[in-house]
């Protein structure tokens, strides 16, 4: 509102100024020989009608009084400041008639100078009345008591001008026009909502504060209409109908707002119970984004519980707490408590919502002697879950009533939801634990897996592997055995996840293990294991550990490039794709050997066999598991044996390398868009011309 | 996976429709585990329609290869499809399974 702007800020300098000019206009009144001229009485009743208007209007535009609902500070400072201007007054009364006395001269000076004092102090204290009791009546009230406000503003203002322009009503409309202001006001003081927000205590120190308004408006009207007849009066009439209404309504809404808050001061107890409940709520809250543990926030309900319903005596069982049973007392033995459940129990009404306000009444209560009167069952459980009783009782009969029993339910279902969300919570943080713990397994895995190849100039290797989930099942590995060759294993246990994982990493174990020099070896034949005795006793060592469905299938390789050949055993595992660069031919090496741990007797050696081949300059090898040959395309049909045949065959020429990516390329090309669902592992070894150079 | 089965003569034939993965090696697994299978002198398995084995699916069978034998109970797979006949031999259970083309031949048994 730009155009109050102006008002606002010349409110209070046009006060002042008014203030001084009906001063002045009141002196020369008193004393009509000072001037020539007698003034006029409109000029008394502007300057009065501006500075009751100007006074008003400043404090029309003061910020609200009321801060939050501190209703009571408000009523504090007003009967502390303005409400004080009473005793001024009465001091200055006093003063004026101790003086008179004194000199016994009736000084029209004097007495008018503290006539306009006071009056000016009447309107101000008036003002500040009115505008606080506007913040009481509009605190949390509708849009139309705003206005309704307004218009009571408008038509107070109106009186103040009827007076100026010194209009004559008849009596008989005037008195209307009054009365009608004056029920509008009544009206207006019924808006008294304010009172319900506050406790008992604050309720007593309402009525004190509203005693003290009430007593500082009756001095200044006592004064007012004492002096009204006073001889030395020269000032004329003050704007009557606009203090007498103000006054009214002032005083109304006072007396109003005082016999409100003392019906109310009953009912402070229930309200001060409902903020109680609502604070425990709360609290009981703020315990579930804490996440503390269980068992505190079975305390904070039992504690709250008791609080809300005055129980003297309550336990709480709970079936469970972290694995262990959990129980609450509080002046009641375990004797006494033993024996309600088992009563609870005979009557089959055990774990269920149960209230007795008049134990002494049933005969089963009666027979335990018991010092109580009444009984609340609040069983704890939501729709899939029961987690235990909560006990209450009283000394007093019709001690529990249906408004706390709904209480404590909501208490008890609050717990539950903060016991729930803690175990989901619990849950979440064990699951991001094992994920770590497979995080952990995947690059343990990782780092069972070579990272650097054998490098030679008798040969050129190329390696990829892929797990289907973090941790996988397939497995190779180089050994380098001094003086003979190198060694090469691939293997694949069968399942996925975890459990192959930790039997890749045993095979790896029993690899190192078996792969190793003989001392006692009377030839060099017999230095290291051949292949077929290696997987006989990989079989044996397997037997004790891997479970009745699981298998491992692995080949063993040990080149020797002394002799330019090589020895291997196939355990079950896909069969070798050879490239012979003498025959010009790609084909499989398909000779016959049973998988690890199928047989779990020594027959199995009669299931596995050697197989020796000397190698070429030129040759390929390609070993993989079954991850590549089975990936499957958007038909479900396999990559196959037969494709990586013809990849060999149009790229064999190719560095090692060169092989490995041009069959990766081909089965990403054919299994494209779809999920990888095992392992993948391949390797690419190419036979070169150069001797090996000397090792150490 | 759907497994249907039919006794006759002391011969239990389960006929295999479908894919054998991870998943339903459970179901079969539980078909084999009842004890009185054993009561049988054979127990044939149609793979005629089953178009896939998973190493889950074969180790069904490993575990209860031994407990067969154990038991007197002849154990044989009949018109095996190619392709499954492939993961059978490159494993090397057809030298310990007994692996007939038709159903006739594993009747004759």
């Amino acid at each position: 509102m730009p155009q109050t702007q102006p008002l606002k800020s010349l409110a209070l300098p046009l006060a002042l100024v008014s203030w001084v000019a009906l001063l002045l206009t009141t002196l020369l009144r008193a004393n009509p020989t000072l001037l020539a001229i007698q003034l006029p009485v409109w000029l008394t009743l502007l300057a009065q009608g501006v500075f009751v208007g100007s006074v008003f209007l400043h404090q029309r535009y003061q910020p609200d009084p009321l801060r939050g609902t501190d209703f009571v500070g408000v009523l504090r400072r007003l009967v502390l400041g303005p409400g004080l201007l009473a005793s001024i007054c009465v001091g200055l009364h006093l003063l004026e008639r101790l003086l008179q006395f004194q000199f016994g001269v009736a000084d029209r000076t004097l007495f008018a100078i503290i006539y306009t004092l006071n009056l000016g102090l009447f309107v101000l204290f008036l003002a500040h009345t009115c505008y606080t009791w506007r913040s009481l009546v509009l605190f949390r009230a509708s849009p139309s008591v705003h206005r309704q406000w307004e218009w009571f503003e408008v038509l107070l203002g109106s009186t103040l001008l009827l007076r100026l322009v010194n209009i004559q009503l008849p009596l008989l409309v005037a008195g209307i026009i009054l009365g009608a202001l004056g029920v509008f006001g009544g009206y207006l003081s019924s808006h008294q909502r304010w009172v319900a927000y506050l406790s008992r205590r604050q309720k007593w120190e309402v009525i004190l504060l509203q005693l003290g308004v009430l007593l500082a408006l009756g001095v200044f009207t006592i004064y007012f209409l004492r002096i009204r007849h006073d001889p030395q009066l020269v000032a004329p009439q003050p704007q009557h109908a606009f203090l007498l209404l103000t006054v009214f309504f002032a005083a109304f809404y006072a007396l109003m707002g005082l016999l409100v808050t003392l019906f109310n001061l009953p009912t402070a107890g229930v309200f001060e119970q409902k903020r109680e409940d609502i604070i425990n709520m709360q609290r009981l809250t703020q315990q579930i984004q804490r996440g503390q543990s269980e068992e505190e926030i079975y305390a904070s309900l039992f504690d709250a519980a008791r609080q809300t319903v005055s129980a003297e005596a309550a336990w709480l069982r709970i079936d469970e707490v972290e694995g262990e049973p959990y129980s609450r007392r509080e002046l009641v033995t375990e004797v006494q408590s033993q024996a309600i459940e088992g009563l609870l129990r005979d009557y089959n009404i055990s774990g269920i919502e149960y209230l007795n306000n008049d134990l002494p009444s049933s005969s089963g209560f009666r027979a335990l002697d018991l010092p109580f009167g009444s009984l609340l069952v609040l069983p704890l459980r939501s729709s899939k879950h029961t987690y235990g009783d909560l006990y209450l009782l009283r000394h007093t009969r019709q001690g529990f009533d249906r408004e706390s029993l709904s209480m404590l339910q909501t208490f008890a279902s609050q717990t539950i939801l903060s016991i729930e969300n803690l175990r989901l919570l619990q849950d979440s943080i064990q699951n991001e634990r094992y994920k770590e713990e497979l995080k952990i397994a995947s690059s343990v895995q990782e780092s069972l897996i070579p990272k650097t190849l054998p490098t030679d100039n008798w040969f050129e290797i190329s390696s990829h592997a892929l797990a289907a989930k973090e941790v996988g099942g397939d497995f190779y590995d180089f050994l380098h055995l001094p003086g003979k060759g190198l060694a090469i294993l691939i293997g694949d246990v069968s399942g996925k996840g975890i459990t192959a994982a930790f039997h890749m990493a045993q095979m790896k174990g029993i690899f190192h293990a078996l792969m190793q020099e003989n001392p006692l070896a009377k030839d060099d034949k017999e230095r290291f294991p051949l292949p077929s005795k290696f997987m006989a006793m990989a079989n044996r060592a397997l037997v004790h550990c891997l479970e009745r469905s699981s298998f491992i299938t692995a080949t063993l390789y040990i080149v020797e490039y002394e002799s330019g050949g090589f020895v291997f055993a196939r355990a079950g595992h896909c069969h070798t794709l050879y490239y012979h660069s003498l025959k010009e031919e790609v084909a499989f090496f398909r000779s016959a050997g049973l998988g690890l741990g199928i047989i779990r007797n020594e027959t199995y050696d009669k299931y596995i066999k050697n197989q020796f081949y000397d190698y070429n300059p030129g040759d390929v090898m390609v070993i993989y598991t079954d991850g590549i040959v089975e990936a499957r395309n958007a038909e479900q049909e396999e990559y196959g044996e037969e494709r990586l045949r013809q990849m060999l065959e149009k790229t064999y020429y190719l560095q090692a390398d060169e092989i490995k990516e041009a069959i990766l390329e081909d089965l990403a090309e054919f299994s494209y868009g779809q999920p990888i669902h095992d392992d993948q592992t391949l390797l690419v070894i190419k036979f070169k011309t150069a001797q090996p150079a000397t090792h150490p | 996976m759907k497994i249907t089965q039919q006794t006759s003569e002391n011969t239990l034939t389960l006929t295999l429709d479908g894919e054998l993965d991870a998943s339903s090696s459970v179901l079969l697994d539980t078909e084999l585990s009842q004890p009185d299978i054993l009561n049988n002198k054979k127990v044939l398995i149609d793979c005629q329609r089953l178009n896939y084995i998973s190493s889950a699916g074969l180790g069904v069978f490993i575990s209860h290869l031994q407990r067969f034998q154990d038991a007197g109970v002849k154990l044989a797979f009949y018109n095996m499809q190619e392709k499954v006949h492939n993961v059978f031999e490159i494993l090397g259970l057809d030298s310990l399974m007994t692996i007939v083309p038709s159903q006739a031949e594993a009747v004759a048994l």
